[in-house]
């Protein structure tokens, strides 16, 4: 195997997508659909949200290993946050796709560092990203 | 009689990528240098306007064009050149005769019959065309191993069926169909037929008269040709009944503000420059093809085939999808712990080529309950080696995935 690949699919990204978090059909909240027509790749995010407060997330779907351990640990991070928290979350996630931001010195949260490989993958950019513009979009409202 | 290895020669790509094992054929061929360099000499030294032009370089032109519709016919052994009209592709094909064969005639309440392993492409236009006519898209379904029942097809064909439009080689499972007697049951019953031969072109014998259909569409580029061209083969007297797809310069024999005549078949059809380059490109590529042995080549493939389809089965959580008795080379597969797009990614870092996802035949994967597969599709020009390669980049993946 080359380094490429074991970057890509290192511990966080397997183990994610293999026991995921929150991951169930049904559970309580506003259900937002993420959705990619060029893969196929689909998840529906559960978004239970008390006043400005993201109480509790979920999500189902199905989808490739990157895209399911990005949703999860989306889902995990982004629990119990407010909303400014939040985006300030997301904005970190995508920050660590973007190819063009130098990571150094932010503070970024150890998980979404895994991430980062996908930059050499610009074909599964998309997978890491799904959830993440869905959850992003939800937050704007 | 040219091996396997000796017609990857003829495919300078491989040169420049000599460690690629291209498992992706079934999305588009590689291009033969006959083919790159008919293209070529097209644009060095006859490159005109094609029709109408008096001075020699259109005439030349226009003999080049008109030569490759000839070898397009003699390809299919269609009775007349007349016969084909060329198409950016096989889609292109299929929407003009959803819109100029079957729309004027489709009535509330008659039925299209397709089969449940269409391409998007040979069920979308029939579909979006039922809905403006409130008629009914009515889909053969198939067994476990994705052929059609023969008593599934036959009981459909009811006199409101208008239309029958099925693929001749699945592109996701890889099944053949019986084409030539689908067709005659069909047309026993006076029900028109359309074969979809774009995954079938390159490596099955195809003669229109002798399969009796009365519509057969192809894309050059998945038989070595270019892309943005490919060909609909319609018989004379259905091509004669049928209005203008689109309309403009060179489907025309006289206008007047008010008023048009237009050209005869196949020219009616063909509105505005057509892709000159690309039909004589197109031409090559059937010359290319037919410059082979092609039972042979056939044989080789099956052969290879075969050999694809012991190793994907020696491959443990590994299954492939789509398991008719007749079945060409495309092996789609699935494997437990790994999603197809990362089987894709972690095959390209091993440079095998193989295409991942729905294969636009999405109805036909969420049916057999599968959101995707992995394909790997074969031909003329690849080998035991690319197999092996494919075998090794499988082993990573279960490697990660375990």
């Amino acid at each position: 195997m080359n380094e490429r690949l074991k970057k890509l699919y290192q511990e966080v990204i397997v183990r994610h997508s293999r026991e995921p978090y929150h991951y169930s059909k049904d559970a309580d909240g506003e259900v937002v659909e993420a959705y990619n027509p060029l893969c196929g790749d689909q998840y529906k995010l559960f978004i239970e949200q008390e006043e400005s407060l993201l109480k509790s997330l979920h999500f189902h779907g199905y989808g490739c290993s990157i895209s399911k351990a990005a949703s999860s640990v989306m889902v995990q991070s982004l629990e119990g946050l407010d909303i400014a928290q939040a985006k300030a979350r997301v904005e970190a996630f995508m920050a660590v796709l973007n190819p063009e931001v130098e990571l150094a010195g932010l503070s970024i949260p150890e998980e979404y560092l895994a991430f980062e490989a996908a930059r050499n993958f610009p074909g599964r950019l998309k997978c890491a990203s799904l959830s993440w513009e869905t959850m992003a979009k939800y937050l704007e409202k | 009689m040219q091996s396997l290895t000796d017609i990857r020669k003829d495919f300078p790509l491989f040169e420049q990528h000599p460690e690629l094992a291209y498992l992706d054929s079934a999305a588009t061929s590689q291009k033969p240098k006959a083919v790159l360099e008919a293209i070529h000499h097209y644009y060095l030294n006859e490159n005109a306007n094609i029709h109408r032009g008096i001075y020699d370089l259109s005439m030349q032109a226009t003999q080049a064009y008109e030569s490759a519709r000839k070898k397009v016919a003699d390809f299919i052994n269609a009775a007349e050149s007349r016969e084909i009209v060329f198409t950016k592709g096989s889609t292109d094909g299929i929407n003009l005769v959803a819109n100029s064969y079957l729309a004027p005639q489709l009535e509330a309440g008659d039925v299209v019959l397709i089969s449940a392993m269409e391409h998007h492409a040979n069920l979308v236009p029939w579909q979006q065309l039922c809905h403006a006519k409130g008629a009914h898209l009515e889909v053969i379904p198939l067994n476990e191993r994705g052929e059609i029942v023969w008593r599934d097809f036959v009981e459909r064909l009811s006199p409101k069926v208008k239309m029958l439009a099925f693929v001749h080689v699945s592109n996701s499972l890889g099944t053949i169909n019986p084409a030539q007697e689908m067709i005659e049951e069909a047309s026993k019953r006076g029900i028109p037929t359309l074969l979809d031969a774009a995954q079938s072109v390159a490596h099955y014998p195809l003669d229109v008269q002798a399969l009796g259909c009365d519509f057969l569409v192809f894309s050059g580029h998945k038989v070595f040709g270019p892309t943005g061209i490919g060909i609909l083969f319609g018989r004379a007297e259905r091509l004669e009944e049928m209005k203008p797809y689109q309309s403009g310069g060179g489907m025309i024999r006289r206008v007047q503000y008010q008023e048009t005549s237009f050209a005869p078949i196949p020219q009616r059809f063909e509105a505005g420059t057509p892709h000159v380059a690309g039909a004589i490109g197109l031409g090559a590529a059937l010359d290319y093809v037919q410059s082979l042995d092609r039972v042979a080549v056939l044989k080789q493939l099956d052969a290879l085939k075969d050999y694809a389809t012991e190793v994907l089965n020696g491959i443990d959580g590994l299954q492939i999808i789509g398991q008719a008795k007749a079945k060409s080379g495309i092996l789609s597969f699935v494997m437990e712990l790994a999603h197809p797009h990362d089987i894709a990614t972690i095959l390209n870092e091993a440079k095998v080529a193989v295409r991942a996802g729905h294969h636009c035949t999405q109805p036909l994967l969420e049916g057999l309950g599968l959101p995707g597969t992995a394909r790997a599709s074969l031909s003329i020009y690849n080998q035991h080696s690319d197999i092996d390669q494919l075998k090794e980049g499988l082993q990573t993946v279960k490697q990660i995935f375990g």
